[in-house]
Protein backbone atom coordinates (compact mmCIF):
# COMPACT_ATOMS: atom_id res chain seq x y z
CA UNK A 1 0.00 0.00 0.00
CA UNK A 2 1.59 3.28 -0.78
CA UNK A 3 1.80 6.03 1.58
CA UNK A 4 3.01 9.53 1.62
CA UNK A 5 3.43 12.92 3.00
CA UNK A 6 3.50 16.31 1.22
CA UNK A 7 4.98 19.12 2.93
CA UNK A 8 4.96 22.84 0.96
CA UNK A 9 7.46 25.10 2.28
CA UNK A 10 8.91 28.55 2.37
CA UNK A 11 12.22 28.88 1.05
CA UNK A 12 13.89 29.62 4.07
CA UNK A 13 16.72 27.37 5.06
CA UNK A 14 15.96 27.01 8.88
CA UNK A 15 12.95 25.09 7.33
CA UNK A 16 15.05 22.19 6.00
CA UNK A 17 15.89 20.57 9.66
CA UNK A 18 12.08 20.85 9.92
CA UNK A 19 11.65 18.70 6.79
CA UNK A 20 14.53 16.53 7.50
CA UNK A 21 12.25 16.14 11.10
CA UNK A 22 9.30 15.23 9.97
CA UNK A 23 10.88 12.90 6.94
CA UNK A 24 12.73 11.29 9.36
CA UNK A 25 9.66 10.61 11.89
CA UNK A 26 7.18 9.53 8.53
CA UNK A 27 9.89 6.69 7.48
CA UNK A 28 10.34 5.38 11.39
CA UNK A 29 6.37 5.52 11.50
CA UNK A 30 5.75 3.59 8.34
CA UNK A 31 8.76 1.03 9.53
CA UNK A 32 11.59 1.73 7.18
CA UNK A 33 14.51 0.13 8.31
CA UNK A 34 16.85 2.42 10.98
CA UNK A 35 19.58 3.01 8.54
CA UNK A 36 17.30 3.59 4.99
CA UNK A 37 15.80 6.48 7.57
CA UNK A 38 19.14 7.99 7.64
CA UNK A 39 19.89 7.76 4.22
CA UNK A 40 16.46 8.89 2.73
CA UNK A 41 16.34 11.78 5.18
CA UNK A 42 19.53 12.58 3.55
CA UNK A 43 18.03 12.14 -0.23
CA UNK A 44 15.50 14.56 0.95
CA UNK A 45 17.61 17.06 2.72
CA UNK A 46 20.06 17.67 -0.05
CA UNK A 47 17.24 17.80 -2.79
CA UNK A 48 15.41 20.16 -0.84
CA UNK A 49 18.98 22.28 -0.48
CA UNK A 50 19.41 22.22 -3.62
CA UNK A 51 15.91 23.16 -4.91
CA UNK A 52 15.97 26.46 -2.21
CA UNK A 53 19.80 27.27 -3.28
CA UNK A 54 18.82 27.60 -7.35
CA UNK A 55 14.63 28.10 -7.36
CA UNK A 56 13.09 31.39 -8.42
CA UNK A 57 11.40 32.63 -5.23
CA UNK A 58 10.67 36.47 -6.87
CA UNK A 59 7.23 35.63 -7.44
CA UNK A 60 4.82 36.74 -4.13
CA UNK A 61 4.64 33.38 -2.13
CA UNK A 62 6.75 31.21 -3.96
CA UNK A 63 7.16 27.90 -2.02
CA UNK A 64 8.95 24.42 -2.38
CA UNK A 65 7.05 21.19 -2.65
CA UNK A 66 8.19 17.87 -0.86
CA UNK A 67 6.36 15.52 -2.11
CA UNK A 68 7.76 11.40 -0.15
CA UNK A 69 6.25 8.54 -1.17
CA UNK A 70 6.71 4.89 0.14
CA UNK A 71 5.89 1.78 -2.09
CA UNK A 72 6.61 -1.52 -1.23
CA UNK A 73 10.04 -1.32 -1.90
CA UNK A 74 10.85 1.90 -2.67
CA UNK A 75 10.74 5.15 -1.41
CA UNK A 76 10.14 8.20 -3.71
CA UNK A 77 11.18 11.87 -2.79
CA UNK A 78 10.13 14.59 -5.41
CA UNK A 79 11.10 18.49 -4.81
CA UNK A 80 9.64 21.05 -6.66
CA UNK A 81 10.06 24.53 -7.10
CA UNK A 82 9.54 27.36 -9.25
CA UNK A 83 12.53 27.86 -11.85
CA UNK A 84 13.01 31.04 -14.67
CA UNK A 85 15.74 31.57 -17.02
CA UNK A 86 18.50 32.57 -14.98
CA UNK A 87 18.38 28.62 -13.61
CA UNK A 88 18.74 27.36 -16.91
CA UNK A 89 22.45 27.43 -16.66
CA UNK A 90 21.82 25.14 -12.98
CA UNK A 91 19.18 22.84 -15.26
CA UNK A 92 22.56 22.08 -17.52
CA UNK A 93 24.54 21.58 -14.70
CA UNK A 94 22.12 19.19 -13.30
CA UNK A 95 21.13 17.11 -16.51
CA UNK A 96 25.13 16.76 -17.20
CA UNK A 97 25.71 15.71 -13.62
CA UNK A 98 22.55 12.94 -14.02
CA UNK A 99 24.04 11.61 -17.18
CA UNK A 100 27.54 11.78 -15.73
CA UNK A 101 26.35 9.70 -12.83
CA UNK A 102 24.50 7.55 -14.87
CA UNK A 103 27.99 6.88 -17.01
CA UNK A 104 29.49 4.85 -14.04
CA UNK A 105 28.32 1.39 -13.15
CA UNK A 106 28.94 1.78 -9.82
CA UNK A 107 27.53 5.43 -8.53
CA UNK A 108 31.10 4.90 -5.60
CA UNK A 109 33.30 5.80 -8.45
CA UNK A 110 31.39 8.65 -9.69
CA UNK A 111 31.67 9.56 -5.83
CA UNK A 112 35.18 9.36 -5.29
CA UNK A 113 35.76 10.87 -8.52
CA UNK A 114 34.45 14.17 -7.55
CA UNK A 115 35.45 14.03 -4.34
CA UNK A 116 39.00 13.91 -5.97
CA UNK A 117 38.08 16.64 -8.11
CA UNK A 118 36.70 19.08 -5.40
CA UNK A 119 39.38 18.60 -2.56
CA UNK A 120 41.67 20.46 -5.37
CA UNK A 121 39.41 23.60 -5.32
CA UNK A 122 40.40 26.54 -3.31
CA UNK A 123 39.53 26.47 0.06
CA UNK A 124 37.64 29.76 -0.27
CA UNK A 125 35.34 27.74 -3.15
CA UNK A 126 31.84 27.36 -1.49
CA UNK A 127 30.66 25.20 -4.29
CA UNK A 128 30.53 21.59 -3.20
CA UNK A 129 28.53 19.88 -6.01
CA UNK A 130 28.66 16.58 -4.38
CA UNK A 131 25.05 16.80 -2.90
CA UNK A 132 23.48 14.59 -6.45
CA UNK A 133 26.31 12.29 -6.67
CA UNK A 134 26.08 11.52 -2.84
CA UNK A 135 22.14 11.33 -3.01
CA UNK A 136 23.19 8.54 -5.69
CA UNK A 137 26.08 7.07 -4.05
CA UNK A 138 25.16 7.18 -0.01
CA UNK A 139 21.15 6.79 -1.09
CA UNK A 140 22.03 4.78 -3.63
CA UNK A 141 19.24 6.41 -5.43
CA UNK A 142 18.32 7.01 -9.08
CA UNK A 143 17.90 10.45 -9.89
CA UNK A 144 15.59 12.28 -12.63
CA UNK A 145 14.22 15.57 -13.11
CA UNK A 146 11.39 17.48 -15.38
CA UNK A 147 10.41 20.70 -15.79
CA UNK A 148 6.82 22.00 -16.63
CA UNK A 149 5.32 24.14 -18.71
CA UNK A 150 4.45 26.43 -15.78
CA UNK A 151 7.98 26.61 -14.90
CA UNK A 152 8.62 24.31 -12.07
CA UNK A 153 11.44 21.99 -11.53
CA UNK A 154 10.61 18.71 -10.43
CA UNK A 155 13.65 16.81 -9.11
CA UNK A 156 13.29 13.01 -7.89
CA UNK A 157 14.92 10.14 -6.52
CA UNK A 158 14.18 6.69 -5.86
CA UNK A 159 15.43 4.90 -2.68
CA UNK A 160 15.16 1.19 -3.00
CA UNK A 161 14.95 -0.47 0.30
CA UNK B 1 51.89 15.49 28.99
CA UNK B 2 50.96 19.28 28.89
CA UNK B 3 47.30 19.70 28.23
CA UNK B 4 46.12 22.85 27.23
CA UNK B 5 42.26 23.92 28.19
CA UNK B 6 40.11 22.45 25.28
CA UNK B 7 39.02 25.59 23.01
CA UNK B 8 34.96 25.15 21.87
CA UNK B 9 33.83 26.75 18.51
CA UNK B 10 29.83 26.57 18.06
CA UNK B 11 27.57 27.62 15.02
CA UNK B 12 24.16 26.91 14.97
CA UNK B 13 24.26 23.13 15.45
CA UNK B 14 27.91 22.18 14.98
CA UNK B 15 30.27 21.81 18.15
CA UNK B 16 33.64 21.77 17.46
CA UNK B 17 35.83 21.16 20.43
CA UNK B 18 39.96 21.74 20.05
CA UNK B 19 42.16 19.89 22.76
CA UNK B 20 45.85 20.46 22.15
CA UNK B 21 48.43 18.28 24.00
CA UNK B 22 52.16 18.43 23.59
CA UNK B 23 52.02 16.32 20.66
CA UNK B 24 48.85 16.58 18.94
CA UNK B 25 45.76 18.26 18.06
CA UNK B 26 42.14 17.04 18.79
CA UNK B 27 39.41 18.04 16.65
CA UNK B 28 36.28 16.90 18.13
CA UNK B 29 32.63 17.21 15.98
CA UNK B 30 29.24 16.69 17.50
CA UNK B 31 25.86 17.71 16.32
CA UNK B 32 24.84 18.53 13.10
CA UNK B 33 26.50 20.16 10.40
CA UNK B 34 23.71 21.50 7.90
CA UNK B 35 24.58 25.44 6.91
CA UNK B 36 24.18 27.11 3.52
CA UNK B 37 28.08 27.75 3.66
CA UNK B 38 29.47 25.42 6.75
CA UNK B 39 32.91 26.37 4.87
CA UNK B 40 32.72 29.86 6.13
CA UNK B 41 32.33 28.38 10.00
CA UNK B 42 34.53 25.12 9.30
CA UNK B 43 37.59 26.44 6.53
CA UNK B 44 39.16 28.60 8.99
CA UNK B 45 39.09 26.43 12.33
CA UNK B 46 40.57 23.20 9.87
CA UNK B 47 43.12 25.42 8.47
CA UNK B 48 44.42 26.99 11.76
CA UNK B 49 44.83 23.21 13.11
CA UNK B 50 46.85 22.35 9.96
CA UNK B 51 49.07 25.38 10.59
CA UNK B 52 49.88 24.71 14.22
CA UNK B 53 50.27 21.17 13.26
CA UNK B 54 52.67 21.78 10.94
CA UNK B 55 54.54 24.61 12.97
CA UNK B 56 54.38 22.46 16.10
CA UNK B 57 54.94 19.21 14.40
CA UNK B 58 52.16 17.94 16.06
CA UNK B 59 49.55 14.89 14.87
CA UNK B 60 46.20 16.26 13.80
CA UNK B 61 42.80 13.78 15.11
CA UNK B 62 39.54 14.51 13.64
CA UNK B 63 37.00 12.45 15.86
CA UNK B 64 33.62 12.17 13.98
CA UNK B 65 31.97 9.95 15.88
CA UNK B 66 29.34 11.97 17.69
CA UNK B 67 28.78 13.73 14.42
CA UNK B 68 24.80 13.17 14.01
CA UNK B 69 24.57 14.26 9.87
CA UNK B 70 26.65 16.62 7.86
CA UNK B 71 25.08 18.02 4.48
CA UNK B 72 27.45 17.88 1.24
CA UNK B 73 28.43 21.27 1.74
CA UNK B 74 30.64 20.09 5.06
CA UNK B 75 32.17 17.44 3.28
CA UNK B 76 34.19 19.78 1.06
CA UNK B 77 36.08 21.63 3.52
CA UNK B 78 36.93 18.65 5.44
CA UNK B 79 38.29 16.96 1.38
CA UNK B 80 40.00 20.25 1.20
CA UNK B 81 41.82 19.94 4.37
CA UNK B 82 42.72 16.08 3.44
CA UNK B 83 44.34 16.36 0.00
CA UNK B 84 46.33 19.56 1.84
CA UNK B 85 47.47 17.30 4.60
CA UNK B 86 48.27 14.42 1.76
CA UNK B 87 50.13 17.15 0.00
CA UNK B 88 52.26 18.12 3.16
CA UNK B 89 53.88 16.34 5.77
CA UNK B 90 51.18 16.36 8.59
CA UNK B 91 49.88 13.37 10.21
CA UNK B 92 46.30 13.40 10.10
CA UNK B 93 43.60 10.42 11.43
CA UNK B 94 40.27 10.96 10.73
CA UNK B 95 38.04 8.55 13.21
CA UNK B 96 34.52 8.01 12.15
CA UNK B 97 31.78 4.99 13.91
CA UNK B 98 31.92 2.09 11.73
CA UNK B 99 28.99 1.25 13.05
CA UNK B 100 26.87 3.70 11.94
CA UNK B 101 25.88 2.86 8.26
CA UNK B 102 25.87 7.08 7.39
CA UNK B 103 29.09 6.88 8.60
CA UNK B 104 30.83 4.23 7.41
CA UNK B 105 29.52 5.57 3.56
CA UNK B 106 30.34 8.57 4.20
CA UNK B 107 34.07 7.94 5.80
CA UNK B 108 35.40 5.15 3.93
CA UNK B 109 34.78 6.73 0.86
CA UNK B 110 37.25 9.23 2.07
CA UNK B 111 40.30 6.41 2.18
CA UNK B 112 41.18 7.99 -1.28
CA UNK B 113 42.92 10.49 0.61
CA UNK B 114 44.69 8.29 2.94
CA UNK B 115 48.50 7.80 2.41
CA UNK B 116 50.51 4.08 1.89
CA UNK B 117 52.35 4.83 5.01
CA UNK B 118 49.41 5.99 6.92
CA UNK B 119 50.55 9.41 7.56
CA UNK B 120 46.68 10.44 6.94
CA UNK B 121 44.55 7.79 7.42
CA UNK B 122 40.90 7.24 7.79
CA UNK B 123 39.86 4.87 10.73
CA UNK B 124 36.62 3.15 11.40
CA UNK B 125 35.89 2.22 14.85
CA UNK B 126 33.61 -0.41 15.82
Amino acid sequence: MKKSQAMTISPEWDEIEMVRNKSSKFFEQNGIPDEIVHSATMVVSELLENGIKYGDFSKNKSRVGVDISINSNTITVEVSNPVNEVAYAYLKTLDKTIQWIRGFQDPFQAYTEMLKEVSRKPMSDENSGLGLVRIAYEGDAIIDFFVSDEGILNVSAIVDY
Amino acid sequence: MKFESPEVFENNLLKLTLQETNDSIEVKWNGKSTDREPGVFISPILLNVLELSSRDNKDIRMDFRALEYMNSSTITPIIKILERAKRGTNKLTVIYDKTLKWQDLSFSALEIFQTQDKRVEIKGLT
